[in-house]
């Protein structure tokens, strides 16, 4: 799995709170995604079995809203999810501790 | 007084027709699934002002269409087959310099906006003949806009006839949108090496 930047910021929104379902637009505007990324995406992850989706079911009070397909990780796209965010969080602190240090000759 | 169960009926007619590209069990359940989304997003309070939610609902369907196309491309399905290889070709090239060809046609339609403009400032009463030139350039553009819809094998992002709309409905920017964004290049036609033919 390469870990791109739409892709980090879903598996980051979804890694927040791995017990709550998200449907596509919460997933948006969470992760401020268009929709064009977003569901292929989701789509790729859920065929690889590292996201799950179930269907709301069908509620009284939901006024007549018809139901929501919901998302969420699955045990194995938890743990890629959270081993992937680790790399990138560690190669940021890489580059940044590499872009802070001054070069030399650069200081007297 | 609301225009939202329009912009909702349109929206919805987008992802039906986008979903037709899909097969049909799923191309249903996905149709299902994409338009329980949109009284969410037609309903979001967060979003102001309150017209910014139509277009939130259209952007949105607009990608759908372009999620069926990317889906639809890498599991191999084609929506009519047997599809010709120039078809498969021309939707192969989903162009990553879609940025760019959106910046040239604004900033041609920008340009023409405002060359014209200053034109009627400067010549605030222009002559009979000058009126039937522009209007003659006017038709010849839409013309051919309309012609280069009729006879290209595949446009992009929207059906021909919402192309042809846009065209027809604002001019010369819909015609330069067409140009800049949805028309599919001659030159990509060829299929790039080593890709699969469709089944």
């Amino acid at each position: 799995m390469k870990l791109t930047g739409p892709l980090e910021r879903v598996l980051r929104v979804l890694t927040a709170d791995l017990a709550a379902r998200h449907y596509g637009y919460d997933l948006m505007k969470a992760a401020k995604l268009p929709s064009g990324t977003l569901y292929p995406m989701l789509a790729r992850l859920e065929q690889e079995g590292l996201v799950e989706a179930e269907w709301e079911a069908q509620r009284a009070d939901a006024g007549g809203r018809p139901p929501r397909k919901y998302y969420r990780l699955t045990a194995e796209g938890a743990r890629v999810a959270r081993l992937e965010l680790a790399q990138a969080a560690a190669d940021d602190r890489r580059a940044a501790a590499s872009a802070t240090r001054p070069a030399h000759g650069s200081t007297q | 007084m609301t225009a939202t169960p329009h912009v909702q009926r349109l929206a919805e007619r987008l992802i039906r027709f986008s979903c037709r590209r899909l097969p049909a069990d799923q191309g249903a359940e996905r149709c299902q699934e994409w338009s329980a989304e949109l009284p969410a997003i037609l309903h979001d309070e967060t979003v102001r002002p309150r017209v910014m939610r139509s277009v939130r609902a259209l952007s949105y369907s607009a990608g759908i269409a372009a999620t069926t196309r990317r889906l639809s491309r890498t599991a191999g399905w084609s929506r009519r087959a047997p599809a010709p290889a120039w078809r498969d070709g021309a939707a192969q090239v989903q162009p990553n310099n879609l940025g760019l060809r959106a910046t040239i046609g604004l900033a041609s339609w920008l340009v023409i906006i405002f060359t014209s403009v200053s034109l009627l400032r400067a010549f605030p009463h222009p002559h009979g003949w000058t009126v039937v030139l522009i209007l003659a350039l006017a038709a010849a553009f839409v013309i051919y806009c309309l012609t280069d819809i009729l006879r290209a094998p595949a446009v992009r992002y929207l059906p021909k006839w919402a192309w042809a709309l846009i065209c027809v409905v604002q001019i010369p920017g819909g015609g330069i949108i067409y140009l800049s964004v949805g028309r599919v290049g001659r030159s990509h036609s060829p299929l790039p090496p080593g890709s699969a033919q469709s089944p």
